[in-house]
């Protein structure tokens, strides 16, 4: 007997769990949507001034990869048109078309969550190894090899740490001879500190490429920051070209274009203004997946509630949390064995306080019932039938609800008015319900189920509006079936309920 | 702590509300069954069909309409109870025990009007009392004249015995004797004491009154215990019958004793009750649980039933 209900509730789990890890693991749904998670709010601004031809405008945006999550894009573009391209690695915000003589603004907006990339244990490819920086002639390429063979047999990040460390002038024993010293002196200051460092790299066969980024940090900058990322066995390095430093991993840089592309090109016109601004932001981790899920093509995600049109999202934020309630009620009814004025007006007065409001709404709740009850009274010498007095009742708690909203509209109380949302059937009952137990069973017995009741309203109510439990069960609905095994189960429970702790007491034997 | 008491129920081998909701009635009640027990005019007629004898039906009422009709049929007869098909627990229903120039008297001594009386039965009609809400019918059967046994342990009303069966064999008895608190109801959530019997004699002995456990009536102050009910084999038998013809596995057989007609059966119920257990300072899980692993050759006859459960519930437990 006890088996079909038990089989029913693990595979109700199974399914539940089956869905959930699914989700998580394939879909990279967040575990804990309502947890607060750190993020960036980047943003480009920038003033274009063109000419009589079409301008072009292309900047470096951040690119979706698995150290990031890029969400909440906002595009400003004014008249000009605007692409988003691939290029390469990098991903290029294209703004064009012809201005007006005053200019336009245009920006890109971004919110930006960085994951530390996890230790993998396979290692990736070894990137192809790039040209020689262009301009640099076939000696200089020459001396730069000279310069880097003896270092032919130490691993890639000493390599790495004796280039930088050769840039900044130091070179350790044994060093070059004066001839080479002198001729790499002038190539630095011929090409720079930035084609130094990449010759080396190149020349001791260190893959290198160039990228252009801001640093990790809040504020504005009007100008992007270069540096260079070199591939050792451990992945790769960023080294801060000027100051010769090699960032700690994770590096506080987000890249916005590689290889050398610069992050801002612009064709027939000019940029009066630009700036980079980045802030820290928190949101609910969920707000990073919402825009992937809702251009994603997989079964579940197209299925989503996410889907629905934004105004019956939110009656289904409320409504998938009214299983818990219920299930509050068969813990209440048969573990406990507290009585409740009908099986679930309890869940329908917790929906019902939504709109006026827990307090106001268990205030209101009660006034009516009271009143009600003593009219209630009052009808009884009249000897109405069944079905008229009950309607009888309905109208008079229609009268008080138009009362209430009327009073207050005058002193000014929203959730008075409000009050017409309040399930008038419910409290027509309930009034019934309450008159019937206080004559058969007394005012005691009455006002212990009514104050279980509210208090059981009140516990729904907090449930059904705590966001974070909103937030997941809306992300993950299939948790519903949890809620639906743990029904199933207390439906098995054949136990004692804690009030029969009490009413057999007398019975209880240490036999 | 809690599963100390836990245990201690155990031990008595008490039933829980749930247990009994789950493993016996629903397991034992047919759903199809139930309007057999839940409507006392089908309880009655399938009880003639049986000859197990009931408190005779003066008249019915199905329709507002037929109320005009309620004075003629009625007569001159002085005293009947009134009460609805399909009430429970005793709600809805009226002992009427003389008449008066204007209407009629109840067995508390309050008058009621002719008016009042058929406002009463409009009630019953509209569903008030019953079960699921639904319209009903008025019953108007005999005032039963309760056998002098429990009239020194009685408050007004009409004391009734209850014995719950399962699977055909009588388990637990007990008489349920009115109070002035149950306003001369036989239900022990009304107010009513619940008193035990021993199931081989026929002898009361404890009783409970709310939960609690009393000796004497709390509003004539005689002692409940060691009273012989009589026809105690009949009934055991009758009940055993009575559930028989229904076809349902776990019922509380309801039955008065009218000191002319003997015992007669008042009403099924389907969900009998927990409060038994305490007036008989016994747990009914562990003799259903003894029904379940009897013998089968016991289930053979209603003797072998009765035979058998007396036998068993005299010796397993107080």
């Amino acid at each position: 007997m006890k088996r079909p209900a038990l089989l029913l509730a693990v595979a109700l789990l199974l399914l539940s769990s089956a869905l959930i890890s699914y989700r998580i693991l394939s879909l990279k749904y967040p575990i804990l949507p309502a947890a607060p998670e750190k993020v960036w709010r980047f943003s480009i601004e920038a003033r274009v001034l063109g000419g009589e031809k079409e301008t072009t405008v292309m900047i470096g945006v951040p690119y979706p990869h698995k150290g990031q999550i890029i969400a909440e894009e906002r595009i400003r573009s004014g008249i000009l048109g605007f692409n988003l391209l691939r290029e390469g690695i990098n991903q290029v915000g294209v703004w064009f078309g012809t201005l007006p003589s005053e200019g336009e603004t245009i920006g890109y907006s971004a919110t930006i969550q960085v994951r530390p990339p996890r230790p993998t244990k396979t290692k990736a490819p070894t990137p192809p190894l790039g040209p020689y920086p262009p301009n640099v002639g076939k000696e200089e390429q020459a001396l730069a090899r000279r310069l880097v063979a003896k270092w032919d047999r130490f691993p890639p990040e000493e390599q790495l740490r004796r280039i930088t460390a050769a840039v900044k002038g130091i070179w350790r024993t044994p060093s070059p001879d004066d001839r080479d010293l002198q001729a790499w002196s002038d190539l630095h200051d011929k090409h720079g500190r930035l084609t130094a460092f990449l010759v080396l790299l190149r020349a001791a066969d260190l893959p290198a490429r160039v990228v252009q980024g801001l640093q990790l940090t809040e504020g504005i900058t009007n100008s992007p920051l270069t540096w260079i990322e070199i591939w050792t066995d451990q992945g790769w390095e960023s080294l801060q070209p000027e100051k010769g430093e090699i960032y700690q991993k994770p590096a506080p840089l987000l890249p916005l274009t590689m290889n050398g592309l610069p992050a801002v090109r612009v064709t027939n016109g000019e940029l009066s203004e630009i700036r980079w601004t980045l802030n820290r932001e928190i949101i609910s981790q969920w707000h990073m997946h919402f825009e992937r899920m809702m251009r994603s093509n997989r079964f579940l995600d197209r299925w989503s509630l996410f889907r629905l049109p934004p105004e019956f999202q939110r009656t289904f934020r409320i409504l998938i949390l009214v299983p818990i309630g219920a299930l509050m009620i068969c813990v209440l009814r048969n573990l406990v064995g507290f009585p409740t004025f009908g099986i679930f007006m309890p869940v329908l007065m917790a929906l019902a306080f939504r709109n006026t409001g827990l307090a106001y709404g268990i205030g209101i709740f009660a006034g009516v019932v009271l009143i009600g009850y003593v009219v209630r009274r009052w009808i009884n010498k009249l000897r109405l039938l069944l079905v008229p007095r009950l309607s009888v009742i309905l109208t008079l708690v229609i009268t008080f609800f138009t009362v209430f909203a009327l009073i207050g509209n005058k002193v000014g109380l929203r959730e008075l008015m409000a009050v017409g949302l309040l399930p008038f059937v419910i409290l027509t009952m309930t009034i019934e319900r309450f008159f019937v137990i206080m004559e058969e069973a007394g005012g005691r017995e009455a006002l212990w189920i009514a104050a279980g009741s509210a208090a059981v309203a009140t516990i729904t109510h907090e449930i059904i509006h705590f966001e974070p439990l909103q937030l997941t069960f809306f992300v993950y609905p299939e948790l519903l079936f949890v809620v639906a095994a743990v029904q199933v189960l207390l439906g098995r429970y054949t136990g004692y309920r804690l009030s029969e702790f009490i009413r057999f007491r007398k019975l209880r034997s240490p036999s | 702590m809690i599963f100390n008491a836990i245990r201690l129920l155990q031990n008595v081998g008490v039933l829980s509300m749930n247990r009994r909701n789950a493993e016996y009635i629903m397991r034992c009640n047919p759903r199809s069954s139930f309007p057999l027990v839940d409507d006392k005019l089908a309880t009655k007629r399938l009880a003639e069909a049986h000859q197990i004898p009931t408190p005779s039906l003066y008249h019915v009422i199905e329709y507002h309409g037929d109320m005009a009709k309620l004075k003629m049929a009625l007569g001159e007869e002085r005293e009947f109870v009134v009460k609805p098909a399909r009430g429970a627990g005793g709600s809805g229903i009226v002992l009427i025990t003389d008449r008066t120039e204007e209407g009629f008297v109840k067995q508390n001594g309050e008058k009621i009007s002719w008016k009042d009386l058929t406002y009463h039965i409009s009630g019953i009609l509209s569903g008030i009392y019953s079960l699921e809400g639904l319209e009903d019918r008025a019953l108007f059967e005999a005032l039963v004249r309760p056998h002098p046994v429990f009239s020194a342990v009685t408050f007004h009303g009409v004391p009734d015995i209850r014995i719950v069966v399962y699977r055909g064999v009588p388990v637990m008895g007990m008489a349920r004797l009115p109070t002035q608190a149950s306003d001369g109801k036989a239900n022990l959530h009304r107010g009513a004491i619940g008193v035990g019997i021993d199931m081989v004699q026929g002898i009361t002995f404890a009783a409970v009154h709310h939960s609690r456990i009393v000796t004497h009536h709390p509003d004539t102050g005689n002692p409940v215990g060691g009273l012989r009910v009589p026809y105690w084999e009949n009934m055991l038998q009758m009940a055993a019958e009575a559930v028989d013809m229904t076809g349902l596995g776990y019922l509380g057989v309801d039955m008065v004793i009218d000191c002319e007609r003997g015992p007669l059966l008042l009403e099924l119920n389907a969900r009998p009750g927990l409060q038994i257990q305490i007036a008989n300072q016994a747990g009914l899980r562990r003799r259903l649980e003894l029904v379940d692993k009897a013998p089968p050759d016991i289930f053979t006859t209603l003797e072998t039933r009765i035979a058998w459960a007396q036998q068993t519930f005299a010796t397993s437990d107080s």
